[in-house]
């Protein structure tokens, strides 16, 4: 990117090029064949192998942390290289994705009220500086993330303040988290990568410290960082788990630029990039490194979705909205441009895969989900004439200015809209103007996304609740009905019951009133070097970061 | 020649103040937000207040001619403050990365001299012959191939070849001079490259027109070895132009190798500039304009006193 284009703030893509794309896009889906499976070797687990202690891990981050601090960031930039210093109170099981274990935290139990959540700490945790944690500092932490003192930005806040009451700590081994209603995703909340658990003492004394320094109980301790460059940690003696963590040390190397991330993992200048790569990259890696290069794939809780403003014409029309989505091939679409872009899945607003996704029988009855594509697009065409739309209405998607995946698929969209008559302009912003107009309103229709750390209604349905609710509803509605259903399937803890509630909601926001609608699901794809052992791929790039298990075979 | 130092130090002053002005304006007029990018750009929930709050605490909320006196009453006192985005002292994170592109620029400007004067000089003499045509071909192919692009095909050459790719971080020179040249070589080749074409033809055009001089032909007749009138008589004169260009080069060298910093993973200035630009940190891309500006500044006056020596007629004005 030079300098000149970032000082354009809009570009808007011409028709015809935008055609010549998707004329490209289309030729590739006609002759789409299931992309080749890129001799994946199943990633070796610590069980089949005896895990090897020794070396150094590097690893690629595609971009910087602003500060380290856990609770304020919302950037995978700040968990990748802090996450090996920190310990949580629990945490996703790697191996059982989403099954929960605790990592602090020994034991739990829940109060038949569902009101009350006590933990016992581990034995023997220690800070890197050599004190010892106790039930204190997590009630700190705690206390930090809900109710954030002067000056300090607890960016997921609001997501425990719904529900906890308090925290306390009656003894140093025991926690007790105390709840306002009986909330389904607590225990997974608790197992959030951004809850680094932190000092009580260093808090006390200044409140901002974990944005500058690191002070936590994790498998390692920080080294050093240099800006814009890399970030290292040396294996912890103390660490609680014993035998662990089996590496010396890590090193994160800075790497912005994707062609460079590939060649650092192609020349061995680094070993693996926790975010993920396309499937030409991916290609790139195994043709050119054979077995040395081993893949591993998993479908990805992030999401591209069409957000329309809907306070402005004819996007305030349930038929105009309905007819973009139905417009929409979604299953072609999947196999063309899984081949060029990490997207795969078909899906609602749960990940497809999931605990609670929609089943395909379910799914393919959403507008814009069926497989009869043609029906699908004649009934497109009879409702945008229905809310007297003229033939050739034109409109400006604004997109953002991140190639991938957001180029191809807003490339695909204008290329099905134009079949239903539509004539979509891009209009490509840069990240920080593209933000500014989505939140005011600024914008007819958007290619936004929907990004999490798990699998959980709680958070994927919050971009659907009400404006005044979530700022992060770009569409600008206010629906009661959604509100209604989402407290629900929040309060409801029979999974059964909960998926029921959840794919109501769905019905609702997708096919009935069309609000906003996902395109295709991201699918992770990461190939590292065949000598990286203990990692296993997960549904989100923010989870399983902290090295614990991670070993370096030989050569 | 004093009153002369003295006058171009004074000047400096209104031009860095209107740089430090029009940079202000500009960025406050593109549109963006530092806050909303940091908070909401991976899609987090995060609320209305705490965007306030933050911008609040970087002092977004303040009228705009309170925000430009309190910049530029630091940046008069050499305080440029900390980077709205993560915090640090500017300075701290100017310096860190502003060895890495002096060394770049200077080992790219050594060797575009190093490449454009010989061949610029050769071309001249041999003009019209088919050393001039190659060399005139090398020189047109160093100004049409994109830097970045040359870049990555090296690279490619690299890892195709020889299954070995530049190191991803820097070292200092006088940490490992190995480990050191092994990352910012093939970047100082490939600039080098880029800035050798125009100098060459630079020093080619500049050699015709000198060699056509009257004192040229006094200097042969004179009997003069032709080595001699070569370098003592035509060069030296061909040369003035010839400065300019690697002056202002080595200058926007130092902050403008966006795309090739981004190709080889090099921390340097440029990179450090596009970000803060990305993200709208707005103290530091007024810090690092401000630094640029500077810069060109000093290199300029630096050439004028170039001048002033090699051409004895500009110091005696």
């Amino acid at each position: 990117m030079s300098l000149g284009s970032n000082g354009k703030s809009t570009r808007i893509w011409s028709g015809a090029t935008a055609a010549l794309l998707a004329f490209g896009l289309t030729a590739l889906g006609a002759c789409a064949q299931p992309a080749p499976a890129p001799a994946p070797a199943a990633p070796p687990t610590a069980a089949a192998e005896q895990p090897r202690a020794g070396g150094q891990l590097t690893f690629i981050v595609g971009a910087e942390p602003p500060s380290f601090d856990g609770h304020r960031e919302t950037t995978f930039a700040m968990l990748h290289p802090t996450a090996p210093h920190y310990s949580l109170l629990l945490k996703f099981d790697q191996n059982k994705y989403p099954a929960i274990m605790g990592d602090l935290a020994e034991t739990w139990s829940v109060s038949q009220d569902g009101l009350t959540y006590t933990f016992k700490l581990r034995d023997g945790i220690k800070f890197h500086d050599g004190a010892a944690l106790t039930a204190a500092d997590v009630k700190a932490t705690y206390d930090r993330i809900v109710a954030p003192p002067q000056g300090v930005v607890s960016s997921r806040q609001a997501s425990y303040a719904a529900v906890l009451e308090k925290v306390e700590a009656p003894d140093p081994k025991t926690v007790v988290f105390k709840l306002k209603q009986p909330s389904a995703a607590l225990l997974s909340n608790l197992a959030s990568p951004w809850n680094f658990i932190y000092k009580a003492q260093a808090l006390a004394q200044e409140a901002r410290f974990p944005e500058k320094n690191i002070l936590g109980t994790g498998p390692f301790r920080f080294g050093e960082y240099v800006p814009g460059s890399h970030w290292t940690g040396t294996k912890n003696p103390d660490y609680f788990q014993k035998g662990r963590p089996y590496l010396d040390g890590f090193r994160a190397v800075f790497i912005r630029e994707a062609s460079a991330q590939v060649a650092a993992v192609r020349g061995g200048r680094a070993q693996i990039e926790f975010r993920g790569f396309t499937p030409p990259q991916r290609e790139d890696l195994v043709k050119a490194l054979g077995k040395d290069i081993t893949v591993q794939e998993s479908p990805w809780v992030c999401v591209l979705v069409v957000s329309m403003n809907t306070e402005k014409k004819p996007f305030n029309d349930p038929k105009f909205r309905r007819a973009l989505t139905l417009a929409l091939d979604r299953w072609e679409g999947s196999k063309a441009l899984s081949q060029i872009a990490f997207v795969k899945e078909v899906g609602a607003v749960m990940r497809p895969g999931s605990p609670f996704a929609m089943p395909e029988q379910e799914l393919t009855k959403l507008a814009g989900f069926g497989k009869d594509a043609a029906a699908a697009k004649a009934e497109a065409r009879r409702l945008i004439q229905e809310a007297g739309v003229p033939e050739g209405f034109s409109f400006a998607l604004t997109n953002r200015d991140i190639p991938m995946p957001y180029e191809p698929v807003a490339v695909f969209l204008i290329d099905q809209w134009g079949k239903v008559g539509l004539k979509v302009s891009q209009a490509v912003r840069e990240s920080s103007p593209y933000l500014q107009d989505l939140r005011g309103g600024n914008y007819e229709a958007a290619l936004d996304f929907n990004c999490d750390f798990m699998d959980e209604p709680d958070l994927q349905l919050i971009k659907f609740l009400p404006k005044e609710k979530s700022p992060i509803n770009y569409g600008r509605y206010s629906d009661p009905v959604l509100d209604d259903l989402y407290t629900k399937q929040s309060l409801e803890t029979n999974p059964e019951r909960r998926k029921q509630l959840v794919w109501q909601f769905e019905r609702r926001a997708l096919d009935e009133m069309a609000y906003q609608f996902p395109t295709l699901w991201w699918q992770r794809i990461i190939p590292h070097s065949s000598q990286v052992r203990g990692w296993r791929i997960t549904p989100s790039h923010y989870l399983n970061q902290d090295l614990t298990d991670v070993w370096l075979a030989e050569k | 020649m004093r009153r002369y130092i003295v006058q171009r130090i004074l000047l400096t002053i209104p031009t860095l103040l209107g740089v430090a002005t029009i940079i202000f304006v500009l960025m406050r007029v593109v549109p963006g937000d530092i806050v909303l990018l940091r908070y909401a750009g991976e899609g987090a929930f995060v609320t209305q207040e705490t965007i306030v709050q933050e911008r609040a605490r970087l002092g977004l909320d303040q009228p705009l001619w309170r925000q430009f006196a309190d910049w530029i009453w630091g940046a008069a006192q050499l305080d440029f403050g900390t980077s709205m985005w993560t915090g640090r002292p500017i300075v701290s994170e100017v310096a860190l990365r502003f060895e890495l592109s002096l060394q770049l620029a200077v080992m790219a400007v050594i060797i575009a001299a190093l490449v454009a004067v010989p061949l610029g000089v050769l071309s001249a003499i041999k003009a019209g012959t088919s050393v001039d045509y190659l060399i005139r071909v090398f020189s047109i192919l160093g100004l049409a191939l994109p830097s970045f692009w040359v870049g990555i095909v090296l690279i490619l050459l690299l890892l195709s070849v020889f299954h070995w790719s530049p190191p991803v971080t820097f070292t200092p020179l006088r940490v490992d001079l190995g480990e050191n040249l092994s990352q910012l070589i093939w970047p100082a080749l490939v600039v080098g490259y880029r800035y050798s074409a125009v100098a060459t033809r630079m020093t080619r055009s500049a050699m015709l027109e000198v060699l056509r001089e009257d004192y040229i032909r006094t200097a042969r007749s004179k009997g003069l070895k032709e080595s001699v009138v070569m370098v003592r008589h035509a060069l030296r004169n061909a040369l003035l132009p010839v400065i300019t260009v690697f002056g202002l080069e080595f200058a926007f060298l130092l902050g403008g190798l966006v795309v090739t910093e981004q190709v080889f993973n090099l921390n340097g200035i440029g990179k450090l500039t596009v970000e803060a630009v990305v993200r709208r940190d707005y103290t530091m891309v007024q810090a690092l304009v401000l630094l640029m500006a500077s810069v060109f500044v000093l290199v300029n006056f630096l050439v004028d006193m170039a001048y002033a020596w090699l051409d004895p007629r500009i110091r005696f004005r």
